[in-house]
């Protein structure tokens, strides 16, 4: 797995918007809406390596908090102009309002190519990176608001190991959220799907990135992924609650959402 | 409605922490509900438990477990009753949930449990408010029974309830029509028509049977009508303490007993009519 991931990092971007044909944008734009973060949540994304996530975590905390200041300055009408400007002083240091970001990643290529993109698209503040195993998590318990591992969960050995150093890093009442690709159930849809999938991408693999046999892995290994109730299932053994999943476009992607109750 | 599902025989071990913890500051609005069933945790603290309502609310029954643990149902319950006090800054939103379920000492990302614009918490709180009700009414007629107390004529009977029902807005009035638009999504309609016809039967049930000669449907129609339009004169109320309000709730009440009076007097008057033709058409054919 490691192998293939040093390949593929630095085509990483450009590889997913060539094979999902930009799709993949919508997916974790979806994903973020349903997780709704408000200011003041840590969240911990698990193989998040080139940052996708996070980003958007970071613009989706950042227009939320932009709306709440509005709303306490229109109710600050009968307070005198030093108590506005007090306030205004205190929260305007705060854009994200103590929201914070971890992108933990197994591969040192992955996160490098994170740090460069954070920088070009100046992201700054309420990002760190971090080294580390999805089955052997480098945090302690109870630390985090929400776990979110997008379109990683398949490259990961021991699935029930990641899920259960989820559960373990999670605080009361955290959200687990898992994109990935799933199973296509409409037979017609499945037909067209399998098709793309093994004659077109790895041939896009091979032109673009120049690597036929990862973009082969990647095909085989969502093909070999447990299907959206096994997966649920599993969720549940790891001791979340309420878990539940939404299909996007028809069962190609699905996010799995559980919660430690 | 949604249906509820009983959870797998599960420990929320997390809750089971979290009780033991939150018994410290303990809060009145956390025993409120009827519905709540609070089982004896590990720890051995008093166990509390209430009866459950006398008739079906929203959420359901609360569901058997095993002693140890609450289920889901119950803590979504503690979470929606904690957040109702961040209502007032926040609005009925997924932020106010939020602050509700930190005060519990869960993580913000619980609210994610619910929709992102607070339905469930709306229709939680009428569903409470309906509870309260529903309790003061049997608390007034235990005390007519008991003698202790005069039985009230019915179109003052009708007022004190509708009355008693909309002050619970009170606290909450400012974010009312928020919530009252909310309730009227598609979606949201079968509940909250649900909620609103359960308590208007609660009304009349305590009421009694000092009903007129109205059938039952128009009963509930002119009772519906009264509380769905007082409750929106209170919506632009400014006066204080509502009173102007209170004039028009009883002026609807009062409207609603000359109707049924007139009502009664015209099937009288239409009868002796009726009659009097009778005797009329009897007597010409003799």
């Amino acid at each position: 797995v490691y192998q293939v991931f040093e390949n593929v990092a630095k085509k990483y971007d450009v590889m997913n918007d060539s094979m999902t044909l930009g799709i993949h944008r919508v997916w974790k734009d979806i994903l973020m809406h349903k997780m709704n973060p408000c200011p003041g949540t840590l969240l911990l994304d698990v193989a998040g390596g080139t940052g996708d996530i996070a980003f958007r975590f970071i613009n989706y905390v950042r227009t939320v908090r932009q709306r709440q200041l509005q709303r306490k300055l229109k109710n600050h009408q009968n307070l005198s102009w030093q108590e506005i400007f007090d306030s205004y002083q205190k929260d305007q240091f705060n854009s994200l309002g103590d929201s914070q970001v971890v992108v933990c990643d197994i591969n040192r290529e992955m996160l490098k190519v994170g740090k460069q993109k954070a920088q070009h698209l100046g992201y700054s503040e309420g990002l760190s990176w971090v080294l580390g195993n999805a089955e052997e998590l480098p945090f302690d318990d109870d630390k985090f608001d929400v776990y979110t591992i997008a379109f990683g969960i398949r490259n990961v050995t021991r699935i029930d190991l990641a899920l259960q150093e989820a559960y373990r890093v999670l605080k009361p009442g955290g959200r687990f959220l898992c994109l990935e690709f799933s199973h296509v159930s409409n037979p017609l849809l499945s037909r067209l799907y399998d098709l793309y999938s093994f004659q077109v991408i790895p041939v896009l693999g091979e032109v673009i990135a120049g690597d036929w046999r990862s973009y082969q892995y990647l095909v085989e290994s969502i093909r070999q992924f447990p299907p959206q109730e096994e997966l649920k299932a599993m969720i549940e053994d790891a001791g979340f609650f309420k878990v539940d999943y939404e299909n996007l476009n028809f069962g190609i992607v699905a996010i799995h959402s559980g919660f430690k109750l | 409605i949604k249906c509820q599902h009983y959870p797998p025989a599960r420990a929320l071990q997390a809750s089971a922490a979290l009780r033991r913890a939150s018994d410290e500051h303990k809060k009145e609005p956390l025993t409120s509900s009827s519905q709540q069933h609070f089982d004896s945790p590990p720890a051995g603290h008093q166990p509390e438990q209430e009866p459950q309502g006398p008739h079906p609310s929203y959420t359901g029954q609360g569901g058997q477990e095993s002693e140890d643990y609450e289920s889901e149902e119950q803590l979504q319950h503690r979470i929606l009753t904690a957040a109702l006090e961040f209502v007032p800054e926040h609005g009925w939103t997924a932020e106010a949930i939020a602050e509700g379920a930190k005060t519990l000492g869960l993580s913000v990302a619980a609210a994610g449990m619910f929709h992102s614009d607070g339905s469930e918490l709306i229709l939680h709180f009428v569903s409470e408010c309906n509870t309260k009700l529903s309790k003061l009414l049997e608390k007034e007629q235990k005390l007519v029974q008991l003698g202790e107390a005069e039985k009230k004529p019915i179109d003052e009977f009708l007022r004190d309830a509708v009355e008693a029902r909309l002050r619970m807005l009170i606290p909450y009035i400012e974010k009312w029509p928020q919530a009252l638009s909310v309730l009227l999504l598609p979606r949201n309609i079968p509940s909250s028509l649900n909620l609103l016809t359960s308590m208007i039967d609660d009304i009349w049930h305590y009421a009694g049977d000092q009903s007129t000669d109205f059938n039952w449907y128009t009963r509930r129609a002119v009772l519906t009508g009264i509380y769905n339009t007082t409750e929106l004169v209170m919506m632009q109320d400014s006066s204080p303490g509502f009173e102007d309000t209170w004039r028009f709730l009883g002026n609807r009440v009062a409207d609603a007993m000359t109707m049924s009076n007139t009502a009664s007097q015209v099937q009288s008057t239409g009868e002796a009519v009726v009659q009097g033709l009778m005797g009329a058409a009897v007597t010409v054919s003799n």
